[in-house]
């Protein structure tokens, strides 16, 4: 029986497997490189013109095979997609005189070495140009999320607990202003953005903590925008642009917290304190991974916010227990962190490190000192704490106030569990 | 003997939200396991049919009445099945088989 050859040439091969994430990773790249090749104010349309673009090879590459190289077998669809949608439009507009030639598209068939090697430039251009000062950085981090890691409206809502119409409602600010761009600077050389690069991390940082912290009881979708996370700042870390000592600090904390991920509930997903935790779940290989990262950020005389909760979290993956735990180095890399980044969070962390290290009353003197602002004297985190110090102190009354305080507050049933364990267990 | 079955594969059009990427690998995975089990089964897997079209007729041609149709033929298939029955159970565990979509099971007419 003859087949007629798919649009992606005749080199189609047989084997239909693909990576786990291959069509949301596929289209942030798509998405990445077709932004480049024809604006940043085109980016609804791009992202459309990659969206039908899949939908194609759903139905050709189940009927004929995968071809030799999918991501330009999309790209090559997409922007013949792109390029369709614009001469509909030209009939109506003439919008389109300078930015694309549309009489050459064979001439974007790239070849797939060159496809991959653009990428991850193209990725993080995308990147750093969403990272404007004029976009608040909870935008920032919707409009990475849906054109960099292929999440849809509804999926981000759910990764951050929020409503569509809020994730749209950033999303749309974001592109909104990204449209506003004169169009000459609109894929400005990814050099001339390099002062991007704290707000890049910032927002690295911010995807981690959202999977890291998130209280959504699957552990699937919680390691999902953690190795999001990682894997563009390894792009970043990787590039003339992004290796900084900053940015591997950076990537070596993801790892280390992300080693301890999976050992942080129990097996019907309740929440684990540190010291219940099973130390052989740990991933050494994260461990490991986040070691080297971490050693290379040594280099250069910076130290960085990064750099102290690195630090701290390795502390945590290389003590081979909770009592053997370094107490006195985390107390003082908690106080290097209130240095760099002042907030009574840090401050609060360290009391507790000091309370492990030197007794709860030292740790409670510490809390003593400081005048929680409202947020935290109000947060379940702030009762846990002082109840936690003044029950092992030995004041009793003064821990039940705190105790019942704490669990009225706590944010989830997981959360609630977890102090009724530690708060109300014998002095 | 076995017969040859044509499948139309025919939908309406609809504003039904897009599937996201890892919807599309989701759908992509439940396919092929689909393709798999009936690898038997199926002769041509056939083809997306374009939007639009033309219609001739003695008096010539016209872009037909496409739009107004109800249900779109998007697509098409050859499946060879003992009987009907076994057609129909081929089509019903398609996985592209969806809310608002039919297939139509035709025989072709041996030689």
């Amino acid at each position: 029986m003859t087949r007629t050859t798919s649009e992606g040439g005749s080199s189609a091969v047989a084997a239909p497997t693909l990576d786990e994430h291959f069509f949301r990773r596929e289209y942030g790249r798509v998405v990445a490189v077709l932004t480049r090749t024809v604006g940043v104010r085109h980016v609804d349309v791009v992202e459309d013109a990659v969206q039908t673009a899949m939908l194609a090879a759903l139905t050709s590459w189940t009927a004929q095979g995968v071809p030799v190289d999918p991501g330009a077998w999309l790209y090559r669809v997409a922007y013949n997609n792109f390029v369709d949608d614009q001469r509909r439009k030209s009939g109506r507009q003439r919008i389109l005189a300078t930015a694309i030639d549309l009489a050459t598209p064979a001439s974007h068939d790239l070849p797939g070495s060159r496809f991959s090697s653009e990428v991850a430039d193209d990725t993080l251009r995308m990147l750093f140009i969403c990272c404007d000062d004029a976009i608040p950085p909870e935008s920032q981090l919707v409009f990475a999320l849906k054109t960099l890691c292929g999440f849809s409206v509804s999926e981000i809502a759910l990764r951050l607990f929020t409503s569509d119409a809020n994730v749209y409602k950033r999303f749309a600010r974001a592109r909104d202003r990204l449209r506003e761009i004169d169009p000459e600077l609109e894929t400005p050389p990814l050099d001339t953005l390099r002062s991007r690069l704290p707000a890049v991390q910032a927002v690295l940082y911010q995807l981690f903590n959202e999977g890291y912290l998130s209280s959504h009881a699957e552990e699937a979708i919680r390691r999902e925008l953690c190795d999001e996370a990682v894997r563009l700042a390894t792009l970043l870390a990787e590039h003339p642009i992004g290796a900084v000592p900053e940015t591997f600090a950076l990537l070596a904390l993801m790892y280390l917290h992300g080693a301890r991920l999976g050992a942080r509930r129990d097996a019907t997903g309740g929440l684990l304190l540190l010291e219940e935790q099973d130390r052989g779940l740990w991933d050494r290989d994260r461990i490991r991974v986040g070691a080297a990262w971490l050693e290379r950020s040594a280099t250069g005389d910076v130290f960085s916010r990064f750099h102290a909760e690195a630090g701290i979290a390795a502390e945590h993956c290389f003590a081979p227990s909770f009592k053997e735990t370094r107490w006195p180095e985390i107390a003082s890399l908690y106080a290097m962190l209130e240095h760099i980044d002042p907030s009574p969070l840090h401050t609060m962390n360290r009391a507790v490190a000091i309370a492990e290290s030197q007794g709860p009353a030292a740790g409670l003197a510490v809390l003593q000192a400081l005048a929680p602002p409202a947020w935290l004297a109000g947060s379940y985190l702030w009762d846990a704490v002082m109840g936690d110090l003044h029950r092992r102190a030995g004041h009793a009354a003064i821990a039940q106030r705190h105790a019942e305080r704490a669990l009225a507050s706590a944010p989830t049933e997981a959360v609630r569990d977890l102090l009724r364990r530690r708060l109300t267990s014998a002095a | 003997m076995s017969k040859k079955y044509l499948f139309l594969m025919r939908s309406q059009p609809s504003n039904r939200q897009q599937p996201s990427p890892a919807q599309m690998q989701d759908m992509y995975a439940a396919f092929n396991a689909w393709k798999e089990k009936f690898k038997e089964d199926i002769l041509d897997m056939g083809g997306k049919l374009m939007p639009g079209g033309k219609l001739v007729t003695t008096s010539g041609a016209t872009d037909g009445p496409f739009v107004e149709a109800k249900e779109i033929v998007g697509g098409y298939m050859f499946v060879s099945a003992d009987s009907v029955e076994r057609a129909i159970e081929v089509a019903r565990e398609m996985p592209m088989l969806m809310p608002g979509s039919v297939i139509e099971i035709r025989e072709v007419a041996g030689p």
